[in-house]
């Protein structure tokens, strides 16, 4: 990119939007070549209430990309850390396998690759970005659940959404300045 | 799918012991089968970013055909994503679109020809070059043609851009029996609008701002373009959407207001709401003056029909009847009753959407925004090809007698199948196959096994080893839409525009194109006249008329001339509408004409004995059918399938979520797990398409979950003569 300054990634999510079609999950694991048995992020399907006044709700889950991330703190060998971007990203080359950080994510963000023997998650699709395109799970979504953008950039559609909504983010009392916001 | 009740973790630990399971038996059976190459080495993608290639192509995994973007990289597909420019399905693809590489790189794909050398069903093949495959399927169908006739070959055939050749051939050939999907697919549905207006009209949903919806999921069986217009129209509080179903589903959880109908009332439910349109005057009575006919007629017939005595029917009280109908027509004409896409479920399924069209026309919706619009096209030139021989005998399910109005040439499956099975009125030996899975598609799968028995020669056409390819004699691999490139093909949503699937890496095994397939059996059995073309000559008579040449389709995968759709052009008074009266029938002459009832007679279901229950079907997004169940990634998502029941129900049968339960029809009984749930009437259950997949060349989806085809009777809608597939009652108890 020309332009050279940091910028500050993150997501907003409508789980109101979201029917759960798992798009976004395939779609990340094609993207990111995620082992059999893993998931770099994920949709909960919840029910409530006794027939016929019944209610569902999807909830997206994924790296909540932490401005305070606990997974960065606990890695004994600095393979976990924020990029430029604010991006949390996993090192394998200096990931040893050792799994605190798999403990720290009050997320369940992370996972083991048995292959590699390394921890991997969700990159917000770091090589797409550097190529100017948007996550993978983002491009794909038929009904638009994701909206990633930079939150410096007042313009950004992002930005945008998180001046005008109410949103929440999962966990606050965890402390971890999570920068996927939910739509409320 | 069960879907809500499990946790991540468990179902990935499902999984895992799925794995496990076929790791110790599934293989060597398998083996037999298939010869697997080693050769699946992923690399990272990662890293390949930026060499990328893309090319735009259209995916094939269901039938609406979203436009897709594929990175390919050293002739490598290294990824799908949506091709934003495509008009129809613009940014998006599903979980399935997401899959295709999956479906590429599948190791139990057919990889090459394979010759039956064991039993039928005994899962014993050899390896077979095209020539030798090709010469045997031509040596037989010679045989079975000297002694039957050309109608002792049956054709089968799903939707697909390049089943028009599969067709051409079976013209040529000159048989007269023709069994494609639509008599298990729309065929009621498409009858009940086409004797109404002459046509199959598309909805504006985009423009709408009232949506009635019967049972069609649209918003977790199939998702799809249109499912992005509800979706976004009901979220942005632009339309209000109404939705009756039985279950409580992802579509009932997003609409503005969920009706858990009785199953089978919903053409009461449509009467009534009809009733109360001319009773209280809500209807568009310029419209229905100057574009209708049978107006009085229907007036007299819903007379009758009160809200009150809907209610009885339908469990819909009748203030949310009468509301329902102010509404409807207070937002007409931007306000539509949405048939979806549904299969029939009842006998009176023709006359249930004939219903819906009539209401929709009330409310003089026609060819408006927000309304139903007529089909638009691009036309489309083609190569000249001679007039195939016209068949000695009509076909042999008796369609054009027992179902005058339904499209004898779609053939009608469960007919077709009674009438060979009983040899009535002439024997029929010879099966061939494309595309289609008649092992899944049919209710009652040991008839539709007994029928394979039946037969001389089954060629089965297909990507992957079916259970219907299983009980081949001949396995011909045609290679993936990734692998291929098809004829143009035309949309008409949003606006008319036609568009290209472009090869996007060549054919990874020994498989070939339908169209080289076709012309290789026509070379031998002599009707090379008919297959004088190959793939690029086709399409460049397609398109020859609009000057166009298929690079013009490398920039954003499809081409247009308007780029709008326009609206309005059949709402003028000299307009015909193809129908006996030129006008939009709500009391319909085509039906009196043969006899029937012009107007939709409601009679009510046979209700469950105590005890019973009514088994309901439906879809799910992740699979097509019983296509996907077998892709790796898909598995994952849903590995098998769960019968749904009313949580009061189980209780009182001591059924927990996720026990083992039988259920038993009249005509069979399936294992499978329950899903125990608020979510769906006490009076029926449901069970999701496509499992308890038989053939041990799918080593993923073989005995996973239960198939509903085990269990539903099967029934036809009267007047199309589709199959009918909610006409069973079931049992249930803890296995």
């Amino acid at each position: 990119m020309s332009d050279e300054r940091p910028r500050r990634y993150a997501m907003v999510i409508d789980g109101r939007a979201c029917l759960n079609c798992k798009a976004c999950v395939v779609a990340c694991k094609a993207e990111n070549d995620v082992p059999l048995g893993h998931n770099r992020i994920w949709v909960n399907q919840t029910e409530k209430g006794s027939f016929p006044f019944v209610s569902v709700q999807m909830d997206p889950g994924q790296c909540m990309q932490c401005d305070n991330p606990p997974c960065v703190r606990v890695c004994p060998t600095g393979a976990s850390y924020i990029d430029a971007d604010g991006i949390i990203l996993v090192n394998p080359a200096k990931c040893i396998g050792c799994r605190y950080c798999i403990e720290a994510c009050p997320y369940a963000a992370r996972y083991f690759d048995e292959e590699s023997g390394t921890v991997d998650k969700c990159t917000f699709c770091r090589h797409r970005i550097d190529a100017g395109q948007e996550p993978a799970c983002v491009v794909t979504c038929p009904t638009k659940v994701r909206v990633f953008g930079d939150l410096d950039d007042p313009d950004s559609e992002a930005s945008k959404l998180l001046a005008r909504n109410r949103v929440e983010v999962r966990k606050e009392e965890a402390g971890t300045e999570p920068k996927i916001f939910y739509l409320s | 799918m069960k879907g809500p009740a499990l946790s991540r973790r468990g179902f990935l630990g499902a999984t895992g012991v799925g794995l496990a399971a076929l790791a110790t038996t599934g293989c060597e059976r398998v083996g037999r089968f298939l010869q697997y190459s080693s050769s699946r080495a992923p690399s990272s993608k990662v890293a390949a970013r930026r060499d990328l290639t893309d090319i735009y192509s259209i995916c094939d995994n269901c039938v609406n055909k979203c436009g897709v973007r594929a990175h390919v990289a050293g002739g490598r597909l290294v990824k799908l994503d949506p091709n934003p420019h495509f008009p129809k399905s613009r940014s998006m693809l599903c979980a399935k679109g997401n899959a295709g590489i999956k479906v590429l790189e599948d190791p139990d794909r057919l990889k090459h020809p394979l010759i039956r050398v064991g039993e039928r069903g005994a899962g014993q093949w050899r390896v077979a070059t095209w020539d030798e495959a090709l010469d045997f399927v031509a040596t037989r169908l010679k045989v079975v043609r000297e002694k039957y006739g050309p109608q002792g070959v049956l054709f089968s055939s799903s939707e697909g851009f390049q089943e028009r050749f599969f067709r051409t051939f079976n013209q040529a050939f000159g048989s007269p029996n023709v069994c494609r999907h639509p008599t298990l697919c729309l065929a009621s549905s498409n009858l009940g609008f086409f004797i109404t207006y002459g046509t199959v009209p598309e909805y504006d949903i985009e423009n709408s701002r009232y949506i009635i919806m019967s049972g069609a999921n649209r918003l977790e069986s199939f998702i799809t373009p249109d499912s992005i217009d509800l979706m976004t129209v009901t979220r942005t509080k632009k339309a209000k959407l109404v939705y009756l179903d039985p279950r409580f589903t992802v579509t009932a959880s997003k609409a503005d207001e969920w009706l858990p109908i009785r199953p089978g009332t919903d053409l009461a439910f449509y009467l009534a709401l009809i009733h109360v349109l001319i009773e209280e005057k809500l209807y568009d009575q310029a419209f229905v003056a100057a574009y209708t006919h049978g107006f009085d007629e229907l007036t007299a017939h819903v007379a009758p029909c009160t809200p009150e005595w809907a209610a009885t029917e339908t469990d819909i009280p009748a203030e949310r009847i009468r509301a329902i109908a102010r509404e409807f027509a207070y937002y007409a004409p931007r306000a539509v009753i949405y048939r979806g896409r549904r299969s029939s479920w009842y006998s009176n399924d023709t006359e249930m959407r004939q219903a819906m069209a009539i209401a929709n026309a009330l409310v003089g919706n026609w060819d408006q925004p927000g309304g139903i619009v007529p089909k638009d096209a691009i036309a489309l030139g083609s190569v000249e090809l001679p007039e195939p021989p016209y068949p000695e005998v009509s076909s042999c399910d008796g369609v054009s007698e027992e179902h005058p109005l339904s499209r004898f040439d779609d053939g009608n499956y469960l007919d077709m199948r009674r009438h060979i099975l009983a040899d009535e009125p002439y024997p029929v030996r010879g099966w061939m196959i494309y595309k289609q899975n008649p092992m899944h598609a049919l209710p009652d799968r040991a008839l539709t096994e007994t029928m394979f028995r039946k037969m001389d020669l089954v060629v089965v056409i297909d990507i992957m080893p079916t259970d219907s390819a299983w009980l081949a004699d001949v396995i011909l691999p045609e290679s993936t839409y990734l692998e291929r490139t098809d004829p143009v093909e035309g949309f008409n949503a949003p606006y008319p525009f036609i568009a290209l699937r472009r090869q996007v890496v060549p054919p990874q095994f020994d498989t070939r194109p339908c169209l080289d397939i076709m012309r290789g059996l026509a070379e031998r059995l002599d009707l090379n006249d008919h297959f004088n073309y190959d793939m690029d000559a086709f399409i460049a008579a397609q398109l020859a008329p609009l000057g166009l040449r298929t690079d013009d389709f490398l920039a954003t995968g499809h081409w247009s001339d308007n780029k709008t759709r326009a609206f309005g052009a059949t709402r003028n008074p000299d307009f015909r509408f193809k129908t006996p009266t030129g006008k939009i029938e709500l009391a319909n002459e085509r039906l009196r004409r043969r006899g029937f009832d012009p107007l939709p007679r409601y009679v009510a279901p046979t209700q469950p004995s105590p005890g019973q229950f009514r088994l309901i079907v439906g879809k799910q997004a992740y699979f097509t059918h019983a296509m996907h169940q077998n892709n790796e990634w898909l598995h994952e998502i849903c590995p098998e399938n769960f019968v749904w029941i009313n949580s009061a129900e189980a209780r009182r049968r001591g059924i927990a979520d996720g026990d083992w339960v039988t259920v038993r029809s009249p005509i069979g009984s399936v294992r499978i797990k329950a899903y125990v749930t608020d979510r769906i009437r006490a009076d029926c259950v449901h069970i999701p398409h496509g499992f308890g997949q038989r053939s041990p060349g799918l080593r993923l989806a073989e005995g996973r979950g239960a198939s509903d085809q085990d269990l539903i009777v099967p029934r036809e809608d009267r007047l199309s003569g589709n199959a009918a597939l909610h006409e069973t009652f079931v049992s249930i108890e803890r296995a």
